[in-house]
């Protein structure tokens, strides 16, 4: 029962963290319909520059997201402005095909100038646990937990509180609508990339703690985001944290009762028995597309 | 038009004569042979994307797992069985397949996004059950194939000539597709998917078998690889550099043309051998095909081939004669005598969270009238017309068309039950040709009518009597975009009957139709009337629906508010009520 309660706490902790993982993802497709196939490698990036932190200076990689999500805004800024926003207005397929492209060029760099090496950032609690009755929990878990919860968090209160939320909100549902009352749709697709970098900011130095990673990382990273926003319902923020509470649960169970190898695996055919189901994921609104 | 096609296949067939007898007049240069002979590997792959990601433009970014797929069939079952792997090859492509029907009709179920990332989702799935199914895959330790054969002597030339001829096979396979009914329906689906749908096109199963039909000669084509490698592995069957290499072979050289894979391939090929040569492996591989995706989106999206062709086009342009439109015709026919109730609402309704569009309508449209449904603005009738052809589904009420219940059935399912519509805003799909638009329509769901001939033979003899109909012939060849508004207006109506539709419904056909091309519209209409094709109309123009219709129905905020004659409505102080005045607006001071 206790080993049952444990990997139910550990899967729900992994869940918050690619909860936030995912977020990003989601809300750049919620404003602006492109799937951002390089998230996964904006992550790696960022667990890479965390880990050089780390190695460097010692500062605890989890407060390193400070550095991390500021320069990951500006980066995630840039990035639209230069590449994104040349291809609006085309099919949706070309911003996939980009994405990639621009996703490969990092993983490409990093290669480079990182190595081509499995690395992990592991601070003095790493090893550590807090004990709570019976289960015990791995400190670095918590604190990934922790700090992704803080985000999304705050990441909701921009979204609903703010007048910036409320201007990509409106762009999310009626781009045409929105432009006419004053929002102009590519300041807001800017923004709306540049947040959705951001957050990989403070993901992917979480992920340089809890999972060694090297370049190729992304591509095992992308396809478990994409997996959770599509379980979830493309676009929606409750999605993606309830379809990360989901998948993170499939996992630590198959890797507690079932063998580690086979937990990924697993992870996708909860993905495709939703879909037989509920074709557009769970929380997935079916738009009003008949417009004629 | 004719000529270029026929051109690009003449300049095909000379590079496929040199192709086949280079091993002969250079037989001991192994390396260029087998630059050569990946390359043709690669045009494979990329010939059978453009099959889904091209013609039907559902990208997916997992395609070289039917290449692992096929390596593993064949590999499993050579070792199994003590056969020679390639005589076991096709069978590769036949897991191959399977596979794709499994993974598409779970996916293509619907529109949109879901396809492309669980194509990469698949890629990676099949390499982790390669490496976990241990008692069939053996593991990361990979499996050993025997060695060829032939004479060393021979070197690799069987498997150059195996590879071409797969090549051969899967552009005439590629050729075929885009010729028949599928090949426009999914070009169809990719210009326009819910318009698709109501033209006949049963998208989900034109999607499904695309993405089939896409993996069946990668199948193959990786069982010959396993053969020629002698040796597979996890990371090496299932790599995704490999889908990327695909990808951006079929992206250079034109997606959704027959040849631009190909070529591309060859370049592809080409720049990575180089890169191995010159820049040092993997490793700059990665940098190098990630930055050339990115430089073909954004500065090469159409790809080379469309890029030259359009180029040629704009120095050559194609005349097209003008002709005086012809005179409308002085007699009227005769309305035939309205009959037996065809289409029937029943209390139907839909909402749009608090907004009800359609609020509780019931309406009779009888066999052989020219029924009219007017109505301000924002009155409901798009929506009804979407209800009726099944681009939305009713909260409630019942649709029944000619004694059968529809409002459960797919909007293809509809067409071929004798429904069609036009748009108020055309929808024609503006890439193809005005006849390839004219052929695209399906009036059944046999198997049959999707693999016959869509651009010659009967359907193009009918489609050109269409065209004719509507006075549009001489614009067959261009671009269905090119045209005038007024013009695509009568292509669309053209396009539905190629159906042979019993009821059409006209979303204001005169929206923006000059008069003279108007007057053409209305003896259409009523030649189609006489010879026994139902309307159902919405318009504006209230003149013509006087004129041309007969019974006028009428609804106002969702609501059906009268029905009857053309001259009893006109008069009705209910219409006149919803029309001029409205008590919920302020009064004017």
């Amino acid at each position: 029962m206790a080993h049952f309660v444990q990997a139910i706490a550990l899967g729900l902790l992994i869940g918050g963290v690619y909860a936030l993982m995912a977020s990003g993802l989601t809300l750049i497709f919620g404003v602006m319909r492109i799937i951002n196939v390089a998230q996964g490698a904006f992550l790696v990036l960022v667990a890479m520059v965390t880990w050089w932190l780390w190695n460097r200076t010692g500062i605890d990689p989890i407060v390193a997201s400070v550095v991390t999500t500021p320069m990951m805004f500006g980066f995630g800024w840039l990035s639209y402005r230069l590449l994104i926003a040349r291809i609006r207005g085309s099919s949706p397929s070309m911003s996939v095909l980009l994405t990639f492209g621009f996703a490969l060029v990092i993983e490409g760099v990093l290669n480079l100038t990182a190595g081509n090496k499995f690395k992990s950032a592991a601070p003095s609690y790493f090893e550590e646990s807090f004990r709570v009755g019976a289960i015990s929990l791995p400190k670095a878990q918590v604190f990934g937990f922790a700090a992704a919860a803080g985000v999304l968090a705050v990441l909701y209160y921009v979204l609903h509180r703010t007048w910036t939320g409320r201007a990509i909100r409106a762009a999310t549902q009626n781009p045409s609508g929105a432009a006419l009352v004053g929002v102009s749709a590519a300041g807001t697709g800017a923004l709306a990339f540049a947040i959705g970098s951001a957050t990989a900011g403070v993901g992917g130095s979480i992920l340089s703690v809890l999972y060694p990673f090297f370049p190729a990382s992304h591509y095992e990273w992308i396809s478990r985001l994409l997996g959770i926003v599509v379980l979830g319902g493309l676009g929606s923020l409750p999605g993606a944290v309830t379809g990360a509470a989901i998948l993170g649960l499939a996992e630590t169970l198959t890797a507690t009762y079932g063998s580690l190898g086979w937990s990924t695996l697993v992870f996708y055919l909860v993905i495709m028995a939703v879909l037989l189901v509920r074709p557009q994921g769970l929380f997935g609104a079916r738009l009003r597309e008949d417009a004629a | 038009m004719k000529s270029r096609t026929r051109r690009a296949h003449l300049v095909a067939a000379a590079c496929l004569l040199v192709l086949a007898v280079y091993p002969v007049i250079n037989p001991w240069q192994p390396y260029p042979q087998a630059v050569l002979l990946l390359g043709f590997l690669l045009a494979v792959q990329a010939t059978s994307w453009n099959i889904i990601s091209g013609y039907a433009g559902y990208v997916s970014l997992g395609h070289s797992m039917f290449l692992g797929l096929g390596s593993y069939t064949v590999g499993i079952l050579a070792a199994r069985w003590g056969v020679n792997p390639l005589w076991v090859a096709p069978l590769g492509g036949v897991t191959a397949t399977v596979i794709a029907v499994l993974i598409g009709a779970v996916v293509l179920r619907t529109r949109g996004h879901a396809f492309v990332i669980i194509t990469i989702a698949m890629l990676l799935a099949a390499q982790i059950i390669a490496v976990n199914a241990r008692d069939l895959t053996r593991g990361s330790d990979g499996i050993t194939l025997e060695l060829p054969f032939w004479h060393r002597d021979f070197q690799n030339i069987p498997f150059y000539y195996a590879f071409l001829a797969l090549l051969v096979l899967t552009v005439l396979f590629s050729a075929w597709i885009r010729r028949t009914k599928l090949g426009t329906g999914l070009i169809a689906i990719r210009e326009d998917e819910g318009k698709a749908a109501t033209i006949g096109v049963d998208t989900t199963r034109f999607k499904i078998v695309a993405y089939a039909a896409s993996a069946f000669f990668i199948g193959v084509a990786g069982g010959v690889y396993a053969y020629y490698l002698t040796f597979i592995n996890p990371v090496g069957s299932f790599a995704i550099l490999g889908s990327v290499t695909i990808v951006l072979a079929a992206l250079t050289g034109g997606r959704g043309t027959l040849y631009g894979p190909v070529v591309g391939a060859f370049l592809v090929n080409l720049v990575s051998e180089a890169a191995t040569v010159y820049a040092g492996g993997v490793q700059s591989r990665v940098l190098l095909f990630g930055g050339a995706l990115v430089l073909v989106v954004l500065f090469l999206p159409k790809g080379i081939l469309p890029t030259v062709e359009a180029w040629w086009r704009r120095r050559r342009p194609a005349e097209v004669a003008y002709i005086e439109p012809l005179a409308v015709r002085e007699r009227v026919p005769q309305p035939p005598e309205p009959g037996d109730v065809l289409l029937s609402l029943r209390g139907v309704s839909r909402r749009f969270g608090g907004l009800t569009a359609v609020d509780d309508v019931s309406l009779d449209v009888r066999q052989g009238t020219i029924t009219a449904l007017i109505g301000p603005n924002g009155s409901g009738k798009t929506t009804l017309f979407n209800l009726v052809t099944g681009g939305l589904p009713a909260d409630s009420g019942e649709i029944w068309f000619d004694g059968r219940r529809v409002d459960g059935l797919r909007p293809w399912r509809r067409c071929h039950l004798g429904l069609g519509r036009t748009y108020q805003v055309t929808r024609l799909f503006k890439e193809m040709t005005v006849r390839e638009n004219v052929v695209a329509p399906l009036a059944d769901a046999r198997w049959r009518t999707m693999v016959s001939d869509a651009v010659r033979g009967h359907e193009a003899e009918r489609a050109g009597e269409l065209l004719d109909l509507v006075g549009l012939g001489r614009f067959a060849d261009q671009r269905a975009g090119a045209l005038s508004y007024g013009q695509q207006k009568l292509v669309e109506l053209a396009q539905v009957l190629m159906l042979e539709p019993r009821l059409i419904l006209l979303d204001e056909p005169a929206g923006g139709v000059n008069p003279s091309l108007l007057g053409r519209l209305t003896d259409v209409i009523r030649e189609l009337n006489a010879r026994g094709v139902t309307f159902l109309v919405v318009e504006h123009n209230i003149p013509l629906v006087l004129d041309l219709c007969d019974p006028v129905a009428v609804l106002a905020g969702g609501r059906l508010i009268a029905e009857g004659p053309p001259g009893q409505v006109r008069e009705d102080p209910a219409v006149l009520e919803a029309y001029l005045g409205d008590d919920r607006l302020p009064a004017v001071r």
